[in-house]
């Protein structure tokens, strides 16, 4: 640490900082194009020039180090010069567009040519003209309003991993451009538009839409992920109109994948329900709020029959719920004395799957030396953390992957161990083997008889010699054969290895959904012995049954049972919903209500409604809330949902726990993983037309490899449980690993 | 398609960088790969280049789009180089390129009807002492007059 000066100022300075940072965190202004905190330094634009006392010339602030002594001034006449400079250069090719360029008001060269730009051009020649190219449906190009600042292309080689724009041509004719026009691939493409400090980048849904000085910003945080986000919900007369990110270095620093940017298209998409409904003889008849609560009440009431037990009762919500409307639904279905709750619809036995905390900091994830991924997908399953896990590969890391196909990472692999999910917990197994024999401990009887294999053996030596290891987690296991076990050994590994452990199996606000107790009690039914059982009632909470069951047609058929009284909140319609339902209530959607979501980190994040909900539908948690009162429950005198907050905060339920135990099972067939493709794992993003329109948005294939098609007879023309077939050897064999946007399969064929 | 011959060409200059840096002999790579595809790159060359090279296919294009020595379009048997930069430029290369336009009878960067020949503007060659001046293959001509590239033009239509 040691002392510069700058504008006459001392301020402290360390050794290796640039001089900008040392501006900006003072709070000296330094105009600025291409430099952006957590790009690397291009110095291009030399926006950013200075006076350094000794140079000859003017220095650029955001690659110049600072050193002790130095005396900078930022407004001299020097300084000013070379900035006006610099600034009508960078105006010679841009349009005098403003008026009608989206990024007007809130634009980097508008706002810096105001303070140092010439009211008079002194260019007579022509301008520039680049053509513009189509890179997708999220992100409008204008690319004559380009200054090469760069920041998009290193964005793509630096934080999205995949470099799609590029600076060809050279000196005039240099264009800022992807070289194919097949559209950005990136899961995070949209934070170009953010870098973007002038209009040749905007957003494609929110063009021409409006000024940003007419919209109201809301903090909020997006649900889409295990991280939450950090994000600003732009609003205009009761509308969301666009989401951009806000910064959080503790959660997702600058960036926001494009799932959380751009999925509020959906809030306004026609499907929405708007009106409470009942049905009455077989048709449905929109009604006003009071004859459906009244008709949920009496329903419910004579569902539970003459001894007025609420035992065949069955409740049933999504992962997308906030705290509040879980811990609420959770407590009113237990006043009534029912213990028949749950939230992990796409679990196929909830007996046989992951138990696995989550004990690592997001912040620290990019400070690990060894990952260690088990069945996950990271880049387009979990966006934010996959970016930490590249920042840590790229300070050196290391990334082993356990997968059953292989994926496009966009971070560099150290050992990739591409196997058939039965396999899995065989070598996790012996991998633990590999641990406690070189640990000296004691092997446990079940696994003295495996036999170690080379690759366990990699396996656990990196996890041994690394001092901060990982393993995580993904969503490919929850319906393994051997989930638990898996589960287990992934905690028992973890012990051993003295790792941290992430899990990312639990998706959306499921979280929320075990704090809050939205299980099954002591003598309760799961989701799955329920729609066994003919029950007399259900409570179902924004759930649509083709996308979010294990088995859809299973649960549609158990669900259409007649004799079931249903209750459907929801916030978009559908029709399965409206075929098996008595009575559907309008919910509100994403940033149409005050909630909390809780992050892998455990971190509770409270957001205030941005909007209000549309037309007749509710805040969920208000109509729980009514729901209680008319069913005569006291203990529902929440004036806001803090309270409920609050309350949920001291009634925090613990999950299940992991144990120490291991079985593995052998299973010979060919097996299924079935993952949703990342843009249709709820409802919001499912009515994202833009997002739907992109490259992963369309991701709909059943992959399987050459032999694998042989032995189930298809052929890449054929569908497979209704999905595509595409045949590569990236999957291991006797495995196929469906990534689909449409419901999930029909039948149980696997 | 890269030929196996130019596979093995490109091979040779990988080697020289160190393990890792492969991408480093892209320059080379499209050259061999141009000249073996009648003096011009395609846009699926470029890419089979990256691919080759594991890089990505844009920073192909950038290279191959920032020298001039790439060609993006049937190339001509004589492909003219005429600098532009300054030093040339106060010395005539302005003139001098309209005058070989109306020579030739077609534009900058455009190719003869016989595909014999082909003026391209290109940024300094180094050779400002002697500006203006130009290149054909790897042969400087020097202290531009009119006549002079009158005198190239010629020969070059007679063949020589």
């Amino acid at each position: 640490m040691f002392e510069i000066e700058i504008d006459g100022k001392l301020v402290n300075a360390e050794a290796g900082e640039k001089l900008i940072e040392v501006t900006d965190r003072v709070g000296i202004s330094v105009p600025r194009f291409c430099y952006h905190e957590k790009l690397s330094v291009a110095a291009n634009c030399r926006m950013c020039l200075v006076d350094v006392e000794g140079a000859p010339k003017p220095q650029p602030a955001c690659s110049t180090p600072v050193s002790e002594g130095m005396k900078v001034s930022t407004q001299n006449e020097k300084a000013k010069s070379a900035q006006k400079s610099v600034m009508e250069f960078l105006l010679i090719n841009h349009p005098l567009d403003c008026p009608i360029c989206d990024q007007g008001g809130e634009c980097e060269l508008q706002d810096v040519a105001m303070s140092y730009g010439s009211n008079v051009s002194r260019f007579n020649e022509g301008k520039r003209v680049i053509a513009d190219s189509n890179i997708g449906a999220l992100i409008h190009t204008d690319m004559t309003r380009c200054i090469h600042c760069t920041r998009c292309v290193r964005f793509g080689t630096e934080i999205a991993g995949i470099m799609e724009m590029g600076g060809t041509g050279r000196g005039e004719s240099l264009k800022i451009e992807p070289f194919l026009n097949e559209g950005i691939q990136s899961e995070l493409s949209g934070n170009m538009i953010d870098v973007c400090p002038v209009g040749a980048l905007t957003s494609k849904p929110f063009r021409y839409e409006l000024r940003s000085w007419q919209m109201n910003s809301t903090e909020s945080i997006a649900r889409h992920d295990l991280v939450g986000s950090n994000i600003n919900v732009q609003t205009y007369k009761g509308k969301v109109k666009r989401i951009v990110a806000r910064s959080n270095d503790s959660v997702n620093e600058t960036w926001i994948s494009d799932r959380d940017r751009f999925s509020y298209e959906g809030l306004s998409h026609s499907n929405r329900l708007l009106k409470p409904q009942v049905k009455f003889d077989g048709t449905w008849k929109e009604v006003s709020w009071e004859v459906a609560l009244d008709f949920c009440v009496k329903g419910l009431l004579r569902s539970a029959g003459e001894s007025n037990s609420m035992n065949s009762l069955g409740v049933l919500a999504s992962k997308t719920a906030t705290l509040e409307e879980y811990y609420l639904l959770q407590k009113l279905v237990s006043e009534l004395g029912c213990e028949n709750i749950d939230y992990r619809l796409g679990v196929k036995d909830t007996k046989n799957t992951i138990n696995l905390e989550s004990n690592v900091k997001l912040s620290d994830l990019e400070k690990i030396d060894h990952a260690l991924i088990v069945g996950s997908y990271t880049r387009l399953e979990q966006p934010m953390i996959n970016h930490r896990l590249r920042k840590a590969a790229l300070r050196g890391g290391t990334v082993d992957v356990i997968n059953s196909m292989q994926f496009d990472f966009n971070l560099a692999l150290n050992n990739e161990n591409i196997i058939i999910p039965c396999e899995i917990a065989n070598l996790l197994a012996s991998t633990l083997k590999v641990v406690l024999e070189s640990t000296n401990q004691d092997v446990p009887e079940e696994l003295n008889k495996l036999t170690i294999t080379k690759s366990a053996t990699k396996i656990a030596k990196k996890l041994l010699s690394s001092d901060a290891s990982v393993i995580v987690l993904g969503e490919h296991v929850i319906n393994n054969d051997n989930a638990k076990n898996i589960s287990n050994l992934v905690a028992m590994l973890a012990k051993n290895t003295n790792s941290s452990t992430l899990n990312l199996s639990k998706t959306g606000n499921s979280i929320a959904a075990d704090i809050a107790g939205f299980f099954p009690g002591k003598d309760g039914l799961d989701v799955n012995s329920m729609l066994g059982k003919d029950m007399n009632a259900y409570i179902m909470f924004d759930v649509y049954p083709e996308y979010d069951f294990h088995n859809s047609s299973t649960a549609i058929k158990a669900l259409s049972d007649k004799n079931s009284f249903i209750v459907s909140m929801n916030s978009f319609y559908n029709n399965n919903v409206a075929d098996y339902s008595d009575v559907m209530l309008p919910i509100s959607s994403y940033y149409e209500t005050s909630g909390t979501h809780v992050n892998i980190e455990g971190e509770f994040q409270t957001f205030a409604a941005s909007v209000k909900a549309p037309q007749e539908s509710k805040p969920a948690w208000k109509v729980i809330k009514v729901l209680a009162d008319l069913l005569d429950i006291s203990g529902f005198n929440y004036s806001d949902s803090s309270n409920v907050l609050e309350e949920a905060k001291h009634n925090i339920k613990q999950g299940h726990r992991a144990e120490e135990s291991i079985n593995i099972t052998d299973t010979n067939s060919v097996e299924v993983i079935w993952q949703p493709s990342p843009y249709s794992i709820d409802a919001l993003l499912r009515h994202s037309d833009s997002l739907q329109e992109t490259k992963i948005g369309q991701i709909n294939k059943a992959t399987m490899n050459s032999s694998t098609a042989k032995h189930l007879n298809l052929g890449d023309k054929d569908d497979y449980l209704g999905v595509p077939v595409v045949i590569s050897s990236l999957v291991a064999n006797n495995c196929v690993f469906i990534n689909a946007n449409k419901s999930t399969p029909s039948e149980e064929q696997a | 398609m890269i030929s196996n011959k130019a596979k093995k060409e490109i091979n040779s200059w990988v080697e020289k960088y160190p393990e890792g840096r492969q991408s480093s002999a892209v320059m080379e790579a499209l050259k061999i790969v141009q000249s073996e595809n009648g003096n011009s790159l395609t846009t699926e060359l470029i890419q089979e280049v990256a691919d080759y090279l594991d890089m990505p296919g844009i920073a192909a294009q950038e290279v191959a789009t920032f020298y001039e020595n790439y060609n993006h379009s049937p190339m001509a048997k004589n492909v003219i180089r005429v600098c532009h930069n300054i030093s040339c430029m106060l010395n005539g290369s302005d003139e001098l390129i309209t005058h070989l336009e109306s020579k030739t009878g077609v534009k900058t960067g455009e190719v003869t009807q016989d595909g014999n020949i082909c003026v391209k503007k290109v940024e300094c060659l180094g050779a400002c002492v002697g500006a203006p001046m130009l290149q054909i293959d790897d042969k400087y001509y020097e202290h531009l007059t009119l006549e002079k590239v009158d005198a190239i033009i010629d020969g070059l239509k007679e063949g020589k």
